[in-house]
């Protein structure tokens, strides 16, 4: 293995540990209550912090709702469209 | 809403839903030509992908690396579409049988005559209608209105800021269709929210 194979594996390597967020942004069409629901039942989180992305959805036209690695937030994405919200997943930095 | 609420929960753990026949027919309407779309979205992907509003039901997950979600739609979308037709045929399921229509109502690829729904008088006469729902079918209840919802507004041609830009003969029933829907989605929502 050549030094600058290992340099490229290495970078790939730190590549894969960067996280990946879900994001879920702003439609005219869902409702905020609905919304909501959707973050409480599906990511068990807080009435309060379930609202309070709802609200930055709204306000910010979209909001990270999830963090992890990419795997996982192409499952939450999956669900969220199951859920028909619109969602998408980037990398963190982006 | 004013009144009883729509929803109440029965001691079996279902809920109860309280609806006006018309509201029933539509319901059953709007879902049928629903499962219709999606299976027919199944049935010709490609055909499918070029129909605005399946862009809108299965998003693009990647917005900058259309490799990338070219590919994930190709693994998530017969999955989703499949779900997504299951949650409408369970809505069907739970409005029960069409006793207002003579002919085979298991028959779905009937689709439904418009005239004979205008035909119909005004329906006060008929009595409310109770929709049993159980933990399974209001899941699917609230994926499929809104799966409704997000097919009438690619119709309505809703913009991003809310605004209808359909007109036509059309565009007031399918509004009004689609608020109505949007209502008893919160209802339900607000009905399970404790």
């Amino acid at each position: 293995m050549t030094k600058t194979a290992e340099q490229t594996e290495l970078r790939e390597a730190v590549a894969l540990d960067r996280p990946w967020v879900t994001l879920v942004w702003d439609d005219p069409v869902n409702l905020m209550s609905y919304v909501a629901y959707v973050f409480r039942s599906y990511f068990g989180v807080t009435p309060e912090e379930a609202e309070r992305l709802m609200l930055q959805v709204h306000h910010n036209g979209r909001a990270v709702v999830a963090t992890g690695n990419r795997e996982t937030m192409e499952r939450h994405v999956e669900a969220m469209h199951g859920y028909g919200l619109w969602a998408t997943l980037a990398k963190a930095d982006e | 809403m004013s009144g009883p609420e729509r929803f109440q929960l029965h001691e079996s753990g279902a809920w109860l839903g309280r609806f006006d026949p018309i509201e029933i027919d539509l319901l059953r309407l709007a879902s049928t030509q629903l499962v219709d779309m999606l299976d027919a979205g199944t049935a010709d992907p490609d055909g499918a992908a070029s129909d605005g509003v399946f862009g809108r039901l299965l998003p693009a997950a990647y917005r900058d690396d259309d490799e990338a979600a070219a590919e994930f739609r190709r693994f998530t979308a017969p999955g989703l579409l499949e779900r997504k037709a299951q949650n409408a045929r369970i809505v069907l399921n739970s409005l029960g049988t069409d006793s207002s229509d003579s002919t085979d109502s298991s028959d779905s690829s009937d689709s439904p005559d418009p005239a004979d729904e205008a035909a119909d008088p005004d329906e006060e006469g008929r009595e409310p209608v109770t929709v049993r729902l159980d933990a399974e079918a209001v899941q699917a209840w609230l994926r499929s209105l809104t799966d409704l919802r997000l097919t009438l507004a690619d119709r309505l041609q809703i913009s991003p800021d809310g605004v209808v830009h359909l007109t036509g003969t059309n565009a007031a029933f399918l509004r009004e269709l689609y608020e109505w829907l949007g209502m008893l989605q919160e209802e339900l929502v607000y009905a399970i929210d404790v």
